[in-house]
């Protein structure tokens, strides 16, 4: 093409971005769907991840549990890690933290699923045993250790306020 | 030319010392979708299917992600000054493909950002409202990521004083400078492409790519932009040795140095000046050669427009000059054919000077049409008139009438003057309306395209 040749800027933008947003859906409708719970292996028997994504990032919801046998359940923060968001519900009865389930954390490839595999009952079985979210980051699973750290310690500090 | 003679034998030997070098515009384009298609192929290979809608969308913000990060590596690699690129393809056809480049870049990063925090909003059962949230969690908590949104917005910087009507407005050192940004928010961006981008954690070749990609383009940066002017300069040792007034605000400056005719510099070419003069040791400018280089002299010749150009006029003899090139590609090399048509604009004449002076060819192989605003503006005339009546080459120009009236300079005149036009080989140089112009009435004169050579630094 001519550098003289009378070119319209605004149809090289329109052609551009066609393209780059043709070219993006094409790619990603050309992935499977599959949904990331079933591949799931389920880390702890009460720790399973097939509940879904739920509750909003902003502020943990202090959702049932009973005054008469005095358990309750909350969920912490989601917490952005640069793997996708980790998020953890908690059960504490009389005072003490019983249960630590990882409602959401990252699964969404291979990768993921088996760091997190041995990650995420590790973390919860040291939560339980210091009773508190000061725990040891997981070797080779740091990014999902301190969003795990985080979002317990946002549901511990609900729980307690 | 040792002859000056007609007839076949000399044509022949014109067209033995003629050999048209291919631009390497295609195969350069070609490697870039290459590359483009293998960064897909990092994001293909990393992704083995998606989950849902949040998937869908941090899936197109890595996609964006990745492209904007390699075509970063390229933004840089078209202004290292690699001679290829500058000798080759020709300085101002990157300049524009640079500019070109740099807008979707941009395009891309705001792309990449935003779908990749509406992406972790989604995942943290948020709409679109939770993005800024997104975004200030994301600089503090990922690693790196707060490099990367400085990084962003210097881009965003550099790409809003690139705005035509802004660019205008600002001097060309303001702009120049701010633009060396583009360095710093490479360096600030790159980090966290490695350490937060999904294909690069998990796979090393990726990350050994573009370890590659970025570090080859480095030291080309180092290289053709620090290295060779250094060893060029530290070479020639040019100094201004003398300022000549042309015509009424036309100026030619002349420099001397040592083994001037082996800085490798070609009729038609440019170098980027800095006189080492008060107030001028900040910016570079380009110049084109007036003449073709000699073993201890240069020739530049500069309308005052800017400026920088006023300033030229005050020059003093013995001034140091700081030089980077020679770029450009409106050499010789571009010539097909034996017969040529050189058309100046203006202080166009410049490189066309150069090369009406040395393109091979017998008498009457060479003619030059050169336009000004009346015969006092016809810069360089004298010169052009006695190499003209040395090498048997026409020489015409194109004028305003005392009443102002623009020459007419169309496919009709141009074919009149010049019967056998489409035969001809053209090289351009003049400001862009008449370039246009000409460009219209070359081709309407049954001028091929490909035959039309020019250069201009309008984006």
């Amino acid at each position: 093409m001519h550098t003289l040749r009378r070119r319209s800027p605004l149809r090289r933008i329109v052609l551009a971005s066609a393209a780059t947003v043709t070219g993006t859906v094409l790619l990603l409708s050309m992935k499977p769907h599959t949904t990331p719970h079933i591949v799931t292996a389920a880390p702890a028997p009460s720790a399973s991840a097939s509940v879904p994504a739920g509750s909003g990032g902003s502020g943990a919801d202090r959702s049932g549990g009973s005054a008469a046998t005095g358990t309750k359940t909350v969920t912490g923060d989601s917490a952005p890690t640069r793997y996708g968001p980790v998020q953890v519900r908690i059960t504490v009865r009389k005072g003490k933290l019983t249960d630590v389930t990882a409602v959401t954390y990252p699964q969404e490839n291979p990768r993921d699923q088996e760091i997190n595999g041995y990650a995420v009952p590790q973390l919860r079985r040291e939560a339980l045993a210091a009773q508190s979210a000061d725990i040891d980051v997981v070797s080779g699973a740091t990014y999902t250790s301190q969003g795990y750290q985080q979002s317990l310690q946002s549901a511990l500090d609900s729980m307690g306020g | 030319m040792s002859t000056i003679a007609g007839g076949r034998a000399a044509r022949r030997q014109t067209m033995r010392a003629i050999r048209p070098r291919r631009s390497p515009a295609v195969p350069l384009l070609v490697a870039l979708w290459a590359g483009a298609a293998g960064v897909i192929w990092m994001w293909w290979t990393n992704t083995p299917s998606i989950a849902d809608n949040s998937g869908r969308i941090l899936n197109a913000g890595r996609i964006t992600g990745l492209l904007a990060g390699y075509l970063m590596a390229l933004v840089v690699l078209q202004m290292a000054r690699v001679p290829a690129l500058e000798r080759r393809v020709g300085s101002d056809r990157v300049a524009r493909w640079h500019a070109m480049t740099g807008r979707y870049t941009i395009c891309l990063v705001l792309a990449h950002l935003f779908l990749t925090m509406w992406g972790y909003a989604l995942q943290a059962g948020t709409g679109l409202g939770g993005i800024v949230r997104q975004t200030v969690d994301s600089v503090q908590q990922l690693p790196d990521v707060g490099k990367a949104a400085i990084g962003t917005g210097l881009l965003l910087l550099i790409g809003l004083i690139s705005i035509g009507p802004i660019r205008r407005r600002l001097s060309y050192d303001l702009w120049y400078h701010v633009h060396l940004l583009t360095y710093a928010a490479t360096y600030l961006s790159f980090w966290h492409q490695l350490s937060t981008g999904n294909e690069f954690v998990a796979q090393a070749w990726a990350r050994t790519a573009w370890y590659v990609l970025y570090g080859s383009v480095t030291a080309l940066v180092i290289w053709y932009r620090i290295i060779t002017p250094i060893r060029l300069n530290m070479r020639h040792r040019l100094r201004v040795e003398a300022v000549v007034e042309e015509t009424p605000g036309i100026v030619s400056v002349l420099m001397t140095g040592r083994k001037l005719h082996r800085m490798g510099a070609a009729a038609g070419q440019f170098f980027r000046w800095r006189f080492l003069a008060p107030g001028m040791r900040l910016s570079s400018h380009p110049y084109s050669l007036s003449a073709a280089p000699r073993p201890n002299m240069l020739r530049i010749t500069v309308k005052a427009i800017g400026d920088h150009s006023s300033a030229l006029r005050d020059l003093r003899p013995g001034t140091r000059v700081w030089a980077e090139g020679p770029y450009g590609a409106l050499t010789a090399d571009r010539r097909s054919r034996g017969k040529v048509l050189l058309v100046a604009g203006g202080v166009g004449i410049t490189p066309m000077r150069a090369l009406f002076e040395t393109l091979p060819g017998a008498a009457g192989d060479l003619t030059l049409l050169y336009r000004a605003n009346s015969t006092q503006d016809l810069a360089l005339w004298d010169e052009l008139a006695q190499i003209a009546e040395e090498r048997g080459a026409r020489l015409m120009y194109a004028v305003n009438s005392p009443e102002g009236e623009r020459p007419d300079i169309s496919a009709d005149t141009l074919r009149r003057k010049l019967p056998d036009i489409d035969r001809h080989d053209v090289f351009m140089c003049g400001p862009p309306g008449f370039a246009q112009q000409v460009y219209e009435a070359l081709r309407g004169a049954g001028v091929p395209a490909r035959r039309i050579h020019h250069e201009s630094f309008e984006m």
